[in-house]
């Protein structure tokens, strides 16, 4: 960078440049601090830790902060590498559990498991179909290979769903889910860690894992924290976890030490926890509690309300809009990168598409409004119109972010498998994706947070602003920004504004901060391969 | 073929453990499978659009609607009594239109060609509330204005821009103006009670059909004034100072009493809720309708939760009576 | 597009294969999804505001209310009760806000930009992109209430006669988001400035801030200039924080006068509340989404009106960037 060589050159009055130096720091840093002011207002207000009992905070200090800051020096000590370790050892549970929670609020209040089941059950059948096709014993040619699957899938989830749900006897809750999720997460488990400490012991770790999520279940219903819960959480957030663990014992011995931190931050959390507990020292009066997140009161009343439909709603769109948005937006990348010829009709779909990123999201909205509401005659304010409509926008953000993840692969990769005869899907597929493959999740996980920070596309699809959890594609949703609106201009009243509406922040930036960190780790990790 | 090998061997050993196991889960944790709901609850999905003045009572009445119910999905809009006719009741997209006015006959009319019969229920009775800033003094001691000092300040013809052009004893500063949009019908009934037909209303005044907004507006700034539903001034009773109006029998303040009363003249008005007769076939909607007129009378959830006028026995009677008669049409 | 000339003669074999068809037919269909997009945003677009305007609505099989162009664009007041129905008043807020944020982000944004290129250590770098990363993640509607719920007040201890709903302080934050846009745009366009440049400053002498001032800013302008000018167009699209701190009220603008024009610039109008284009849709939603009324055809109308000004300054930024770009390799 040009900083290094300057400072033998700049003996010429020097003090411009300096005053010019801080102006420019000075001026980097306004915004950060101005917003570093206002998160830090929104975080008091929301959490209120001056409120909690003096005792309290010193328990916590004595039982967390000093061991873990103590601990994590010790880490830093024996390496960078090591630290990092720790941290993601943390963050890793923490993160973890938080989605999970999302996931298993989906299952418990949205979708029966009964109705999961069902679907999944008849997407099997045509992946079967695949799988049977695959065979080196069966040949038939393409497109009957295609008739085949497209038909079985047809045929199957027309009639399937309801054969199943019209059964006597179902599994319960949370079989379903330790069939569904749990048994092809434990094979998959199994075969990628056969690969890498022997078939024995990869299948031992599925076998494991597989046990560990069905006992969970009986577990939680026995202590009452609810059997889908318990089984969701170890799935999402118990087995990476021990994975993780394993991994770094196993394979990076001499970065375990960086496991004490996690494991003095969430025991010294725990005792600090129990300690408080004991003594009867009160914590903060924090707003954001158990009930604000599972409350679905809407009213007026800032100590009842809650915005656990809110999580839902955005929950479920994220969902939505990442199976509509992903595919199409990947592959219109791959058709600009790979298969368009160099012609007018390429270069206006490339201005487009940058325009389409510059476009106000009240336009998408508008587009939406028009396009489903007014013409497809679908509902205003239901599920499918507004996912539809956030799909459409952060389309052009997915294109553009997967090009760049494309355009990154070195041509040289593709010209040795087409010198090796590969077709140009074969390369596609086999070469340049896998490649591409974590630039493009960064760039989708950062256009997904991008949506579901949205409000006005919602507003103008018709959201109603008093909203449950919704339980069909054509029921009424909201999102949690949404849920913000609506009480800063509904309910606005300066008690709301520094109650309720600052513990709301507090839980939407969590999602989104998460989402993003999650996004830039994905890219630093990946960066230097 | 190769002798079986361990490999062999350890992998037959987990698929019948795994396949053991799940069975044996399967078969042991099964329940029966009654269909994806309770056959004894309500459930279905309810859509009510409509008065920002009726926002309130509505939302109240579904919240306690949906403790005993959970299976229904009720979901409310604001969007002002003639938007939510216009956009939402008449083209069939919403089962309630709440409303803070009368349905005018073209309503009526965009309705019935859509097969859309609306079902009248008085709900609550309102006191519509002129409010100015606390520290706004120039009204006298008994923070009195005329029908007719109203009336200039919204006027389209006069448009005042200063307090004092209306009434010169009042201050020579600009006038801040809050008020519904166009769309609500809390500006119908103004136009209708204060302007009387022939006259306009004015267009630069900051319009909004969240009320809460007016109140913010109005305790913000010393020289403003605004109008809104009496529920969204007795929450806020603090914020804002509410006008006594003189309709020419003296300065008469707007509370419940003098709204029940009919003496606060000429802005008491009755509250509705529009009831779709089609949507009437839905058990859940027709359930919620009886629920909400049943509870019309409830003082603790309408004068004290919400702060309108609860209707009286024999209004709650007529409006019941109205309902089963539309149910049973609706039936047939 | 990657290395297509080349590789045209390597896989012409068996670009015919109905494997083949089928993965590039799906390709093609999910680009031309995009095209698709932007086609209907524009014809639903034109479509639904020519029933907004006189000479357009027959032609559409319209017959209520409507605005000729010369009232839309003339009118002095924005309301649906006349109906008043001018477009300026808007667009003056909308023109305010864009000033407002404007004056913030665009001297602290290439501040920034020159300071992460020329004078951060890589270290502070990898500290402070990521911050300007959050800055620019934080959804706009927790700006808006931010504005409301602390900007407001702090405004007010400097300006007590400051309303509730001002422009200020929607200034202020949408100044703050847009501000990450300018810094990086700004920044990629001075990074891509070749050494050799600086070098030569130096060996003749040159300070420092002779060479930042001097060499690379101008070396960089073009996509400094265009910076500016998309991060002015995201800050003219902005809806929820301006909805939330500006208020609604439609200030009256007679834009056949110059002296309203002069009053944008005079700084107590910014204290005071003001309706943008994007608010003003907004406020239409909740009287009209459904039906064919008023309300309805003026939204898309505005809308008309935002989605053309955002394209142009859209394809403008672009042609700068490309056209004044220094070849320098």
């Amino acid at each position: 960078m040009a900083a290094d060589t300057a400072n033998e050159f700049g003996q010429v009055s020097r003090r411009v440049g300096i005053a010019f130096r801080y102006l420019l720091l000075a001026s980097t840093l306004v915004g950060i601090v101005t917003l570093g002011f206002l998160l830090v207002y929104v975080f008091n207000d929301a959490i209120q830790p001056l409120s909690a009992d003096p005792g309290w905070h010193l328990t916590f200090f004595l039982t967390l902060v000093l061991p873990g800051l103590a601990t994590g020096w010790w880490c830093l000590q024996r390496g960078y590498a090591t630290f990092t370790t720790g941290l993601v050892g943390f963050f890793l549970p923490v993160l973890a559990s938080l989605y999970s929670g999302a996931i298993a609020a989906l299952f418990i209040d949205v979708i029966p498991t009964l109705v999961w089941l069902a679907f999944v059950v008849a997407f099997a059948v045509p992946v079967g179909v695949f799988a049977i096709l695959q065979q080196p014993t069966v040949d038939l040619p393409f497109l009957a290979n295609v008739a085949l699957i497209g038909g079985s899938a047809i045929g199957s989830l027309l009639v399937i769903p309801g054969l199943i749900q019209s059964f006597p006897t179902v599994p319960s809750g949370w079989v379903v889910l330790l069939i569904t999720l749990g048994l092809p997460a434990s094979l998959l488990l199994a075969r990628n860690l056969s690969d890498r400490w022997g078939q024995r012991q990869g299948r031992i770790a599925g076998l494991v894992a597989f046990l560990a999520v069905g006992a969970a279940g009986p577990l939680g219903t026995a202590t009452g924290f609810g059997a889908i819960p318990a089984v969701v959480l170890t799935l999402f957030a118990g087995v990476p976890t021990a994975l993780y663990v394993a991994i770094v014992v196993t394979e990076r011995p001499a970065l375990r030490h960086g496991l004490l931190l996690p494991a003095v931050l969430v025991g010294g959390s725990l005792l600090g926890a129990a300690l408080v507990s004991a003594v009867g020292f009160a914590g903060p009066e924090s707003w954001v509690d158990w009930s604000f997140l599972t409350s679905t009161v809407q009213s007026g009343d800032a100590r009842e309300v809650g915005i656990y439909p809110g999580i839902v709603g955005t929950v479920l769109l994220m969902f939505v809009v990442a199976v509509v948005s992903f595919p199409v937006g990947v592959g219109a990348a791959v058709y600009l990168e790979e298969y368009a010829p160099d012609n007018t009709f390429t270069r206006i779909v490339d201005v487009n598409i940058s325009n389409l990123a510059g476009v106000p999201s009240v336009v998408y909205g508008l587009l939406g409004l028009g396009l489903f509401v007014r013409y497809g005659g679908a509902r205003s304010g239901t599920l499918i119109v507004a996912g539809a409509t956030l799909a459409l926008l952060i389309l052009p953000i997915i294109i553009i972010s997967t090009r760049e993840a494309i355009r990154s692969v070195p041509d040289s990769m593709r010209q040795a498998s087409y010198g090796m005869g590969a077709t140009r899907w074969q390369t596609v597929r086999n070469v340049v994706l896998p490649r591409a493959f974590p630039g493009i999740l960064t760039g989708t996980i950062l256009a997904l947070s991008r949506a579901i920070g949205e409000t006005a596309p919602l507003l103008v699809i018709g959201a109603a602003q008093v909203f449950g959890v919704p339980d069909s594609w054509s029921s009424t949703i909201g999102a949690m920004p949404l849920q913000l609106y609506v009480w800063a201009s509904t309910y606005a009243s300066p008690e709301f504004y520094t109650t309720v509406l600052a513990a709301g922040i507090v839980v939407l930036l969590t999602a989104m901060l998460t989402m993003n960190s999650i996004a830039i780790f994905v890219r630093n990790k990946y960066q230097q391969r | 073929m190769m002798p079986e090998t361990d490999a062999d061997l350890t992998r037959r050993t987990f698929l019948a453990g795994a396949a053991t196991t799940g069975a044996v889960a399967a078969a042991g944790c099964t329940s029966n499978n009654t269909g994806t709901e309770d056959s004894g609850s309500l459930s279905g999905d309810i859509g009510i659009a409509g008065s920002s003045t009726v926002f309130p009572l509505s939302v109240a009445m579904r919240k306690r609607f949906v403790e005993e119910h959970e299976n229904v999905d009720i979901s409310v809009q604001s969007t002002g009594s003639g938007g939510g006719f216009a956009n939402y009741f008449c083209p069939g997209d919403t089962d309630f239109n709440n409303a803070s006015r009368p349905i005018k006959s073209e309503e009526v009319d965009q309705c019935s060609g859509n097969d859309v019969t609306p079902v009248e229920l008085k709900v609550a009775t309102d006191a519509l509330t002129v409010v100015v800033n606390p520290e706004a003094d120039w009204f006298g001691e008994d923070d009195c204005i005329t029908v007719e000092e109203l009336k200039q300040i919204w006027s389209a013809e006069s448009k005042p821009t200063t307090w004092n052009e209306v009434n010169s004893d009042w201050p020579d500063e600009e006038i801040e103006l809050f008020g519904p949009t166009d769309a609500s019908g809390t500006f119908d009934y103004f136009i209708e009670a204060i302007l009387g037909e022939e006259t306009a209303h004015r267009t630069d005044y900051q319009s909004t059909e969240q009320d809460n907004q007016i109140i913010n507006g109005v305790n913000r700034s010393e020289y403003a004034i605004g109008y809104l539903g009496f529920a969204y001034y007795s929450e806020n009773t603090d914020q804002v100072t509410a006008l006594a109006v003189d309709n020419g029998d003296g300065c008469v303040k707007p509370s419940l009493e003098t709204a029940k009363s009919g003496e606060y003249a000429p802005l008491s008005r009755p509250l509705f809720t529009y009831v779709a007769q089609s949507s009437l076939t839905k058990e859940q909607v027709a359930e919620f309708a009886k629920f909400w007129v049943e509870n019309t009378t409830n003082e603790e959830v309408v004068a004290g939760e919400v702060g309108y006028v609860p209707n009286s026995e024999s209004e709650m009677e007529d409006a019941m009576s109205t309902l089963e008669d539309a149910i049973d049409a609706a039936a047939n | 597009m990657s290395g297509d000339r080349s590789t045209e003669g390597l896989t012409r074999r068996t670009e015919n294969s109905s494997r083949e068809l089928l993965a590039r037919a799906f390709f093609f269909g999910c680009a031309a999804l995009s095209v698709v997009t932007t086609l209907s945003i524009v014809v639903l677009l034109v479509f639904e505001a020519a029933k907004f305007f006189a000479i357009s609505a027959p032609l559409v099989g319209v017959t209520g209310e409507t605005a000729t162009i010369t009232e839309f664009l003339t009118g002095m007041e924005w309301g649906l009760q006349g109906p008043n129905l001018g477009v300026a008043p808007l667009v003056a807020v909308t023109v305010m806000v864009t000033l407002g944020s404007g004056l913030i982000a665009i001297p602290l944004g290439v501040g920034t930009a020159l300071y992460l290129s020329e004078y951060a250590s890589p270290r502070a770098r990898s500290y402070l992109k990521p911050a300007l990363e959050v800055l620019a993640g934080v959804p706009s509607i927790i700006y808006g209430i931010f504005a409301v719920a602390y900007i407001t007040p702090a405004l007010s201890t400097f300006f007590p006669e400051i309303g509730f709903f001002n422009v200020a302080s929607a200034c202020v934050v949408v100044g703050i988001m847009i501000l990450p846009m300018v810094a990086s745009v700004s920044e990629d366009a001075m990074s891509a400035v070749p050494d050799d440049l600086r070098q030569a400053g130096y060996g003749m002498g040159a300070t420092k801030y002779d060479v930042s001032v001097g060499v690379v800013v101008p070396a960089a302008l073009s996509g400094i200039v265009s910076s500016f000018i998309l991060a002015l167009s995201r800050a003219i699209g902005e809806t929820m924080a301006v909805t939330l701190a500006g208020g609604s009220l439609a200030r009256e603008f007679d834009p056949t006068n110059i002296g309203s024009y002069l009053s944008l610039l005079d700084p107590a109008t910014y204290l005071e509340p003001g309706m943008t284009m994007t608010a003003a849709m907004i406020q239409l939603l909740t009287g009209d989404i459904t039906g064919g009324g008023l309300a309805y055809r003026s939204l898309f109308a505005v809308g008309l009106v935002l989605f053309i000004i955002t394209l142009v300054m859209n394809i403008l930024s672009d042609a700068i960037a490309r056209r004044y770009k220094e070849a320098y390799e």
